[in-house]
């Protein structure tokens, strides 16, 4: 029984609920875990939780060896060689927080406190509390890793209709999923979408790969990559031009649909064909799929189309094709639902978190990161655009920058990555904490050590009208806390006004739950749940009550979506109507690359836009698309999701390798005039000829290193991390000698 | 009872949550070499546009009629009386890899210890009423374990519904 891991009395197995965070879009997995002698010896899927049901994907169940993996932070470190070499020794707690404090105070004292850069990796609880520290600081130099993910696609749907609006999928008859791979990354929803086609529901996928679910859908229109936006515009020619367009509501409901058709009528199938490789026939097919069956469903992705130099516009003209068939805000279409917590929309409930992160008003403070570069992100969005960190380093404009505090920042990141750490090493002091050893710590004076989610209290919500808030399922290993307990600890220890970060005052805290342990480590968990209860104070949900039931809970009183919502409030645009014509954009329209119409322009560096340089860099590259046993870099370490792709690997065409003499498991240098990488070749059908896509943040072939830092889309500042060039070729022996 | 595993290759996504369950269940140590118990694979047919890209996760079938069992010659795998799993007993394997030379499904593993090792279709969580690791973690439902009649009646169900266009 102790063999097979049966829970129970016998064997002394408990099993506590926890909620699994190693991915942090959507999904937050229940998770069963095992616990004997107050370490996890298993873990499976809560079939209690409303949404995963009992599954995990590759890396949840591999949580046991996340929690206990060698590279884990055990105590504070201070650097002790130079940046970047990883010579570190243990110090207390006290010391740690101690040399932080100093830093910060000296710096806001000498300078002011806008030269200190607050930023935030995965995961996504601890970002209102760290926007509040910074803003209570006096920095707006906040930024998020959704510098490079989500908030462009929010973007371009606000732009468009002032908000999201998600996939209908309980009542739709056809789904247009555009470029999204639920089934390697959200796959807690994958039942569902595989239940969807069992009942009927038609297909529609773009992608420029055959993914999973490609494999089921009726239409696979597999694009070029980053021609999405020309693609969008073809089927709202096709469906214009046929009549399939919801007359009543582009007439009453929208702003500029007469350029926007004519727009659109640039677009005929032949050209379309030309500029996507999509066949025209398939492209009109799709297009009278999409606007005949009713209702219809788009389902877009986080990054896909908006990680191109023409992102956002791109995602613009793919979003307006929902209100142009009367698919905007109906059931089965796409529905818009406010947003409950930590960016997650439609859980039937509003909280007090954007009061809670907002303290002060941008306009009180000196402009954010990227303002003056990116002024449509800076009008839209409350964080700074970390693209135009690099930037700042090096000029000084419009302030100096001489402080960095990470939370699980990663380097890798950022395109031309090694120009990043150049401009950092300018910077008096860096501090970052992180749950692991990573090479972005080895650059920081100052680390802590971070727990993971199973070792504190998380809070999550689901579009199923369910919450859920955790009880940690084991101690933290070795001297670590959590990322809020931290930032509490440092509101204190600055001294910062604000009864809610800092209920302690110019006093220190010294309260249990509220205060700091007899190792000098900060322990506020009391006053985390406090914070909770007053952002959750609208719907009246307590941390007592979700603690009360440990597999989470359906939202009390949850509001049910409406639908139509315009009818009665307009849209929360400046026009008040759906905007194919962005009256934000309009106000901007005077810089290179910003119109008001959801203008399709190549990608920067493409075969059709930069034939010089394609003759030396053929190879579209693409970066990032999701594997299923990676997030980004977080299950890198962990030997059982390694083990599933060992080596890191170009994708290739077989047919494209074969003209190169490349075979399966060769080594093969990428190139851009930027840098290069060698890594295995892993040839496969998914890809379409002429793209070689490459997974990123490898410490030991970093893709992004091969894209230039300015690279980046004038609307939202996002990387071309999906549609940039690059050179493949064989390395061969005596190459790889000479190096 | 007799219990089976299923695959629905129609939900199969190639995701590697069997695979990854698999390992935490069972603890396997996965060093360089493939010793996982369950492995997954890509079967890609056809070039071009035309190509098509299947995914199957395989692990022991727990076969009626076992190859492995008649091939071994110390008696160390056999068919568990109550779940007719079959199963290794580690200390009477002599790592002769004869089962491997036997096994249609290439499901015989080696370790360090070089004693034999696959799936027991987790047959201690089986007699306490929980689904093997790798069923429960499966996210579209495609592995399913079960009386095989059973198991078939449902593919069956599934095959009616589709015939009478209701689905």
């Amino acid at each position: 029984m102790i063999k097979g891991k049966i829970p129970g009395d016998a064997t002394g197995i408990e099993v506590r609920k926890s909620v699994c965070t190693i991915c942090d879009p959507t999904t937050q997995c229940g998770l069963d875990c095992y616990v004997k002698d107050g370490r996890i010896i298993k873990v499976e899927g809560s079939l209690e939780n409303a949404r995963s049901g009992g599954t995990l994907c590759s890396k949840g169940a591999a949580t046991r060896q996340w929690v206990y993996s060698d590279e884990r932070l055990r105590t504070p470190l201070k650097r002790v060689g130079p940046r970047g070499s990883g010579r570190m020794e243990p110090i207390s707690w006290t010391e740690a927080l101690d040399t932080i404090t100093e830093n910060l105070q000296r710096i806001k004292a000498e300078t002011g406190p806008e030269g200190v850069v607050f930023y935030c990796g995965y995961p996504k609880q601890l970002r209102p509390f760290l926007l509040r520290l910074a803003l209570q600081f006096g920095s707006p130099n906040y930024c998020t890793e959704s510098s490079v993910c989500f908030t462009a696609m929010g973007m371009a749907w606000r732009l468009d209709y002032g908000q999201m609006a998600g996939p209908h999928m309980a009542q739709t008859k056809c789904a247009m999923v555009w470029s999204a791979n639920p089934f390697h990354a959200n796959t807690s929803f994958a039942r569902r979408l595989m239940d969807a086609r069992d009942r009927g529901v038609k297909f529609i996928v773009i992608d420029p790969r055959k993914s999973p679910i490609a494999g089921i859908a009726d239409i696979h229109l597999q694009l070029r990559p980053g021609t999405d936006g020309a693609l969008a515009l073809a089927m709202a020619n096709v469906i214009i031009s046929e009549g399939l367009y919801d007359r009543d509501f582009v007439g009453q409901w929208t702003r500029g649909f007469d350029e926007y058709r004519a727009l659109a009528a640039e677009y005929p199938l032949d050209r379309a064909e030309q500029i996507t490789g999509v066949p025209a026939a398939t492209i009109r097919d799709a297009a009278l799929l999409y606007a005949t069956t009713k209702p219809a469903a788009m389902m877009p992705s986080a990054a896909p189309v908006v990680h191109h130099t023409n992102g956002v516009q791109n995602q613009r003209a793919v979003a307006a094709l929902v209100g142009l068939t009367g698919n905007y805000d109906v059931p089965g279409g796409n529905v818009a639902e406010g947003p409950s917590w930590l960016e997650i929309g439609g859980a039937g409930f509003v909280t007090r978190e954007k009061e809670f992160e907002l303290p002060r008003a941008w306009s009180d403070l000196p402009p954010r990161l990227g303002a003056e570069r990116f002024p449509v992100w800076a009008d839209m969005i409350d964080q700074g655009q970390g693209m135009d960190l690099p930037r700042q380093l090096r000029t000084g404009e419009p302030h100096p920058l001489r402080a960095f505090v990470g939370f699980g920042w990663n380097h890798r990141l950022w395109p031309d990555n090694l120009k990043l750490l150049e401009a950092m090493d300018k910077l008096d002091f860096i501090c970052d904490v992180d749950i692991f050893r990573t090479d972005s710590t080895s650059y920081a004076d100052i680390v802590l050590p971070a727990c993971t989610s199973l070792e504190r209290s998380e809070v999550r919500c689901y579009p199923e009208k369910y919450i859920i808030g955790t009880e940690p399922v084991i101690d933290p290993v070795g001297e670590s806390r959590s990322d809020t307990d931290i930032i509490f600890g440092l509101a204190n220890r600055l001294g910062l006004d604000d009864p809610l970060l800092n209920p302690s005052g110019a006093e220190p805290a010294t309260a249990p739950g509220c205060g700091f342990l007899p190792n000098g480590a900060p322990d506020f968990s009391t006053q985390f749940d406090r914070v909770i209860d007053w952002i959750f104070e609208p719907n009246g949900m307590t941390m007592a009550q979700m603690k009360a039931h440990p597999g989470g809970m359906p939202v009390p009183n949850a509001v049910m979506p409406t639908f139509r919502k315009y009818e009665k409030n307009g849209f929360p645009t400046p026009s008040g109507k759906m905007e194919f014509a962005s009256s934000l954009l309009e106000k901007h329209a005077d810089r290179p690359g910003i119109d008001a119409l959801p203008v399709y322009y190549e990608p920067e560096n493409s075969p059709a836009s930069t034939p010089d340089l394609a003759a030396e860099y053929p190879f579209v590259l693409n970066t990032g698309s999701r594997l299923p046993m990676f997030v980004h870099s977080r299950t890198f370490r962990l030997p059982w999701t390694r083990s599933l792709r060992r080596e890191a690997a170009v994708d290739l065409n077989p047919g494209d390798a074969v003209s190169l003499g490349i075979a399966q498991g060769d080594r093969v240098e990428l190139s851009s005039p930027t840098g290069s990488i060698q890594v295995a070749a892993n040839l496969s059908e998914l890809v379409q000829p002429g793209v070689a896509h490459m997974y990123h943040a490898y410490p030991e072939a970093d893709v992004n290193t091969l894209i230039d830092g300015d690279y980046l889309d004038p609307v939202s500042g996002f990387p071309g991390f999906k549609g940039a060039l690059c050179a493949v070729k064989k390395v061969s022996l005596d190459t790889e000698v000479a190096r | 009872m007799s219990h089976a595993f299923y695959l629905d290759v129609d939900r199969c996504t190639g995701c590697f949550a069997c695979a990854v369950a698999c390992m935490d269940q069972n603890d396997l140590e996965i060093g360089s070499e493939p010793t996982a118990w369950r492995q997954i694979f890509k079967v890609e047919n056809g070039t071009g546009p035309d190509a098509r890209l299947r995914y199957i996760s395989l692990a022991c079938m727990h076969c009626e009629d076992a190859p492995c069992i008649m091939a071994c010659p110390t008696g160390a795998i056999a068919r568990e009386p109550g779940t007719r799993v079959v199963k290794v007993t580690a200390d009477l394997c002599i790592g002769c890899h004869s089962c491997s030379m036997a096994c249609p499904f290439g499901v015989p593993r080696f370790g360090k210890d070089g004693v034999m090792q696959k799936c027991d279709l987790c047959s201690t969580r089986l007699e306490h009423g929980l689904e093997p690791a790798c069923v429960r973690v499966c996210p579209t439902k495609a592995l399913r374990q079960g009386d095989p009649n059973e198991l078939s009646l449902d593919v069956e169900r599934k095959a009616a519904e589709r015939l009478a266009g209701g689905a």
